[in-house]
């Protein structure tokens, strides 16, 4: 049953990838997923079906997100750099994940390394992440509340 | 629909090149390791994204296999990211013209 999520979730990607629907690729994608799910070591969350489709809509609320992040971090550093004067005020600091899961910590560096001038450096026990800006001389709230944000989101997506 | 295609892509490759270019210029211009990587794993990123878009519309790469690989560059550029950066710290490679430091205040004094 636990090797039937992985497949699952890894098919998609095979026939994506070899673009071709017929039925011996069909068996030869599920051969190879399979494979991959023996090798992978057991997950430990189970997964509960009934929040699944609650969840899948917080992934593509939290994939929206992220690429107009991304959008806005390109344009953001590409005026830094092309300005004549350089306007950066570089600093290391520390943000709470504010969640003791390291999948939820992992995945909130990630969105933080893709948001405007923000760039993880360290994680330490606590989860506290200490990020690396290239303006840390906004004030502090700002990013405590978007980290807030991205933890609701999260903790929708994987409970 | 062929022409607007083609017209998105050129947009596209136009963008793309541009990102590409000023994240090439970031890498010259920013100061030390971390501003660096800000240059290079975002704009970098961004921009082969937008190349990678143009070579959906333009050329017979699969639509698939383009948008597995798009996603797999905004996974793993970030991460990338973070990773030299990590590494550059714990080598105590200095920053430039810091503000603040909260890291070197937690981490413990050098042997």
């Amino acid at each position: 049953m636990r090797y039937l999520w992985v497949m699952i979730s890894l098919l998609p990607v095979y026939l994506a990838l070899t673009a071709n629907l017929e039925v011996s690729n069909l068996i030869v994608g599920a051969l190879l997923t399979l494979f991959v799910a023996v090798l992978l070591p057991p997950m430990q969350r189970s997964i509960n079906v009934a929040r699944l489709p609650g969840a899948l809509l917080a992934l593509l609320q939290y994939i929206i997100v992220l690429m107009i992040e991304l959008i806005r971090s390109g344009l953001q550093v590409a005026r830094i750099v092309l300005s004549p004067s350089l306007p950066i005020r570089p600093g290391i600091i520390a943000i709470p994940s504010g969640t003791n899961s390291e999948l939820a910590t992992a995945l909130s560096a990630h969105a933080i390394s893709v948001t405007p001038g923000e760039l993880v450096v360290e994680i330490d026990d606590q989860g506290v992440m200490y990020t690396h800006c290239l303006d840390a001389s906004q004030p502090e709230e700002a990013r405590l509340f978007a980290q807030r944000q991205r933890h609701d989101l999260l903790r929708r997506i994987i409970q | 629909m062929q022409p607007i295609l083609e017209l998105i892509a050129i947009l596209a490759v136009i963008g793309g090149t541009a990102f590409s270019i000023t994240g090439v210029l970031g890498l010259v211009r920013l100061p030390d390791v971390y501003t660096r990587l800000h240059a290079t794993g975002k704009v970098g990123v961004f921009g082969v994204v937008l190349l990678l878009i143009a070579a959906l519309l333009l050329t017979p790469l699969g639509l698939g296999k383009g948008l597995v690989l798009i996603v797999l560059l905004l996974i793993g550029g970030p991460v990338t990211a973070h990773a030299l950066a990590s590494a550059a710290y714990r080598i105590r490679i200095p920053l430039k013209h810091a503000l603040r430091d909260d890291l070197a205040e937690t981490s413990e004094p050098e042997p």
